[in-house]
């Protein structure tokens, strides 16, 4: 039997917004498995943003549970989730989120860092050669167009070698020829590192990588055949 | 084309974003009322300094001038001071005899001074606190205080009532009936002495030309230095007259320099929190101002707006904070101090007019100039710019980034290091401004049992147990006892007696030398003087004063003497020669090593020489030496409770009316009085630059953290926890805190070296004002720590991390 890496169990995730409550996320049951790809697609405001932080630790259930790798996530502190966030989790985010006083290089290691640990700087140096920026290394972000900004926040979210990647919109910001080469190349990387990589993603094409697609719709998993994806 | 009137939707916006963005205007009003405030305080506690060191001249001196023409004045002399057009008045003083006793006391040491009515009027009033009858008019008529009658023994006397006694003039010693013509109490040096006619004063053979005392007091509180100096060239002054301008006036202009320093200060630390504050704003508003550009709005009717939004701030900050300078300056200080029991005597913070315009001002241009740049950089955004603008995507350039942490790092220094001026020189005030006294002696006990002619009227009157219960008084670190005995020194014809009796005969121009010296021969015990025995210690400090001149083994084995001398310079001829005399009828001789010019060992009546010997010495002489001076010094200057125990023994003594004491305690708080309430005013204005200051590093590391929201989401999201970001800007504000004290302990040092020693009349040592400076620091550093991660806490504590990285998406 495969090992599932992320289980989520009746997962809801609800926001008081004036009067009204909104439920994000309304009993979600998710498994996946160790080295799965899975693409999550959905309207925007479905809740698979939502999903997707639950899973990575940057957010907490209003009721369920998340279990990755074993570890139960609602029952860890912040400083624990921190710890959790920077060794077991590499994530992509649409706006790349980089930090913007440090260069090119150093927003990569910066997990690593935090972590003390030694820097395997052959492997970040293939990363920047693999990703075409390796000649941006000491350029701050700011310097840089958006497809090289998430280049560079996907070799940060690669740098750790997370047990599992999240990328939320990864190619949102990118053209369809450059969005199918970073896909790709999430894809080669998680093979040969032994990761699991879940993808956010309004692009039926690129879903369609994915060794699994998962819909969702007012919060909860798409059973049926038809697809509502779009923004 | 003409204009929209766009007035009311530009004012409805301003109003609206005021509304909108409380906490940063609430900043911002309390930052201008703060200014406001603060700038009137200081101009009025300024001018108030001005007025009140002239007050305490006034107090210290008793009388009101600022430069004066000793040694006699010409009348020619007079009316070019008087038509100096800086000077206000011209006061004339003489000295006309002293009183050697009365009816009911036998040792009287009390003058006899003579003033003109401008003096009296102009000069002598603002120290005078009571008066009761008036100057004397008639020749028997004398005003007095009520320390000269209890001097005299006359205590119990009222206005009117008259007393015998016998003085000396420049014609002789004359025993007269007089008639008190008033009472006054007040300030001064003069308390000690009778007010005499113009009459008395005309028969009593004294002139200005030789004991006048030209006393000038200048129109303005702050008078040039060279005003002084063109003043002093006009008198054209003879070798022996003596110009003396008073410390006050002298620095009144370095004064005047140093408070418009002090105000500067407080507008640069204003225009850097407006500044840093606007600045902020601005660049937090990037997507708002350009929004606003894209719908339609003019650079112009923009600056309108920003300026809309500061002016209504500005004004209500302005006049709030003046008004609460008013109410603290003149209401709540001087009641506050009343109620705690602090005596603020008859002083009052005066109320200048000029000071609400030009704090007003000060302030407003302050806030214009502080706007102008910020204005810029808002005009200067592009609509297009505003919509790609997202918060943590624009990197701040590195040096915007330098120059927001310069501005920073500059206002906290700047309040620390005016904060350090302050209590530097408010904490030594007493000191800075005291006269210290012989030795800088804590309190001095004299021995006044003795009488002119009299060589046995000398009494115990400080006896060894007085001495040894004042020695065992807590507190109390050391006590110089000088012990002396009534010497005798036979006249020899061109000897030091015949040397020593010329000298007396003319200075008493009345006497006859020849008499004199027939008198001397006669009764030689008639013109006694001292023998005057000192310790170790107190050698030491004389023989310093004295450049070393003495050689010590020789003083303390009894072969060498100190001449204490009050005249001008003693013929060289003296030095190093054996002196004769007898004490208890034994011959004695000793060699003179040096001659002392001070008063303090002068202070006894004889007419005959004072010669100071080694304790030793005197101990040999004779085993009867009375005890004529205590020299106290404490452990701690100024101690309370010393001071309170020497004068409890001191009124216990049964000699009590024979003996004078000086206090340097009582100098100080005589000048702490005169000072009233600027203490508290200072050290309350101290404290609110110091919170300026670190208001200004709050809101900027408030704003900074705020701005750097997102990327803190980013770190925690990429796993920093919680505990590492705090510890970054643990360290990140340690730095800042750390700048400022580096900057403060060393240019601020030199600025309040600087600034003391502008302030410094009596050149006190400066001195590092320790407690208060390091809680500056302490507070500081706290402020510094706790500010970020306060902040952090606010902004990461209520929403979830995935709340805070989609606010800017």
């Amino acid at each position: 039997m495969d090992n599932m890496i992320v289980k989520t169990k009746s997962l809801k995730k609800y926001y008081q917004v004036g009067c009204h409550v909104v439920k994000a996320l309304d009993g979600v049951d998710l498994e996946v498995k160790e080295r799965e790809f899975v693409s999550i697609i959905g309207k925007s405001g479905c809740g698979k943003s939502t999903l997707l932080h639950m899973i990575g630790g940057l957010d907490s259930p209003t009721e369920g549970t998340v279990t990755v790798d074993g570890i139960e996530l609602e029952k860890m502190n912040h400083e624990q989730l921190a710890i959790f966030r920077r060794r077991k989790v590499g994530f992509i985010f649409q706006q790349y989120n980089l930090i913007p006083d440090l260069n090119v290089y150093d927003n990569i290691v910066f997990p690593l860092e935090l972590d003390g640990a030694e820097t395997d700087t052959a492997f970040i140096d293939v990363l920047l050669e693999a990703l075409h920026i390796a000649d941006k290394k000491i350029s701050l972000p700011s310097m840089l167009s958006g497809g090289e900004q998430q280049r560079v926040a996907i070799a940060r979210a690669l740098a750790v070698k997370p047990a599992i990647i999240l990328a939320d919109e990864p190619t949102g910001n990118l053209d369809t020829s450059s969005s199918h080469e970073v896909i790709g190349l999430l894809k080669v990387i998680a093979k040969q590192y032994q990761q699991t990589l879940i993808v956010i993603t309004h692009d039926l094409d690129i879903a369609q990588l994915a060794d699994r697609t998962i819909q969702i719709k007012d919060g909860k998993i798409w059973k049926g055949n038809d697809f509502y994806v779009g923004k | 084309m003409l204009a929209n009137n766009n007035k009311p939707i530009i004012s409805k916006l301003a109003k609206n974003t005021v509304r909108a963005n409380k906490h940063q205007f609430v900043v911002l009003f309390i930052t201008v009322l703060l200014s406001a405030f603060m700038l009137f305080s200081i101009f009025t506690v300024g001018l108030n300094y001005l007025d009140l060191s002239r007050l305490q001249n006034t107090r210290l001196y008793g009388t009101e001038f600022d430069a004066s023409v000793i040694n006699g004045f010409t009348e020619e002399q007079r009316e070019i001071a008087q038509n100096n057009s800086h000077v206000e008045t011209v006061g004339r003083q003489a000295y006309s005899g002293h009183v050697k006793s009365t009816d009911s006391d036998d040792t009287v040491n009390v003058g006899l001074l003579w003033c003109d009515k401008a003096f009296w009027e102009d000069q002598k009033t603002p120290a005078i606190t009571k008066m009761q009858g008036h100057y004397p008019n008639a020749e028997n008529e004398l005003l007095a205080t009520t320390d000269i009658l209890k001097e005299c023994g006359k205590e119990h006397l009222n206005i009117g009532d008259s007393f015998t006694m016998t003085y000396e003039d420049n014609k002789g010693i004359h025993t007269k009936e007089f008639k008190l013509s008033g009472i006054w109490s007040g300030y001064g040096t003069d308390k000690i002495n009778f007010y005499v006619s113009d009459d008395f004063y005309e028969k009593s053979g004294f002139e200005p030309e030789k004991n006048g005392i030209l006393n000038i007091k200048f129109k303005n509180n702050y008078v040039l230095g060279s005003t002084i100096d063109r003043l002093q060239e006009s008198l054209d002054l003879s070798s022996r007259q003596i110009f003396q301008a008073t410390d006050y006036i002298d620095r009144s202009m370095t004064i005047l320099a140093a408070l418009c320093g002090l105000c500067l200060i407080i507008c640069i630390s204003a225009y850097l929190l407006i500044f840093n504050i606007l600045y902020l704003s601005v660049s937090g508003k990037v997507r708002y101002y350009g929004l606003l550009q894209a719908l339609g709005m003019t650079k112009k009717q923009l600056v309108q707006f920003i300026r809309k939004q500061m002016s209504a701030i500005g004004i209500a900050g302005i006049v709030i904070g003046i008004l609460l300078g008013i109410a603290v300056s003149l209401g709540i200080v001087p009641y506050t101090m009343e109620m705690l029991g602090i005596s603020v005597g008859n002083i009052k913070i005066q109320f200048y007019p000029i000071v609400v315009i030009l704090s007003a001002f000060t302030t407003a241009l302050a806030i214009l100039c502080s706007l102008r740049t910020p204005i810029r950089a808002a005009t200067e955004i592009t609509p297009t710019e505003a919509a790609k603008y997202r918060t943590n995507n624009v990197t701040i350039s590195r040096h915007l980034k330098k120059k927001k942490s310069a501005v920073v790092l500059l206002s906290l220094s700047m309040s620390l290091i005016v904060f350090l001026c302050l209590t530097a020189v408010i904490n030594t005030y007493g000191e800075r401004t005291v006269y210290p006294n012989y030795w800088n002696a804590d309190f001095i006990i004299c021995n006044s049992t003795q009488t002119t002619e009299d060589i046995h009227s000398l009494h115990p009157a400080i006896g060894n147990d007085f001495l040894s219960e004042i020695t065992k008084i807590d507190g109390v670190a050391e006590v110089h006892a000088m012990r002396g005995i009534p010497a005798v020194f036979p006249y020899q014809a061109d000897g030091f007696s015949d040397f020593w009796i010329k000298e007396y005969t003319e200075v008493k121009t009345y006497l006859s030398y020849s008499d004199t010296v027939q008198g001397y021969r006669e009764n030689p015990e008639k013109y006694y003087g001292m023998i005057k025995g000192i310790d170790e210690e107190e050698f030491d400090y004389l023989n310093q004063t004295l450049g070393n001149a003495v050689d010590k083994q020789s003083f303390l084995n009894g072969e060498t003497a100190v001449l204490q001398f009050a005249g001008f310079e003693i013929p060289q001829k003296w030095i190093g020669n054996s002196i004769p005399f007898q004490v208890e009828s034994k011959k004695q001789e000793i060699k003179i090593g040096a001659v002392s010019y001070g008063d303090y060992y002068g202070a006894t009546v004889n007419i005959g020489a004072n010669l100071v010997v080694s304790d030793e010495y005197l101990n040999r002489l004779t085993n009867q030496a009375s005890i004529l001076s205590l020299n106290i010094k404490y452990g701690q200057s100024y101690d309370e409770d010393a001071e309170q125990k020497i004068k409890k023994h001191f009124n216990e003594n049964p000699y009590s009316k024979d003996l004078f004491y000086l206090s340097k305690y009582d100098d100080m708080k005589a000048i702490q009085d005169s000072q009233g309430n600027l203490f508290a005013v200072g050290t309350a204005i101290s404290l609110l630059l110091l919170f300026v200051g670190m208001l200004n590093y709050v809101n900027t590391i408030t704003s900074s953290i705020q701005n750097r929201k997102l990327t803190f989401a980013i770190m925690e999201s990429v796993g920093m926890s919680r505990k590492q970001i705090k510890k970054l800007l643990i360290r990140e504000s340690i730095l800042y805190a750390f700048g400022s004290i580096v900057i403060t302990l060393t240019a601020g040092m030199g600025i309040a070296y600087i600034v003391f020693q502008s302030m410094n009349y009596m050149k006190v040592q400066f001195a590092i004002p320790v407690i208060p400076l390091s809680f500056a620091f302490l507070l500081v550093s706290i402020i510094c720590v706790f500010t970020p991660i306060i902040s952090y806490k606010k902004i990461a504590g209520d929403s979830s991390l995935t709340e805070r990285l989609r606010e800017y998406e």
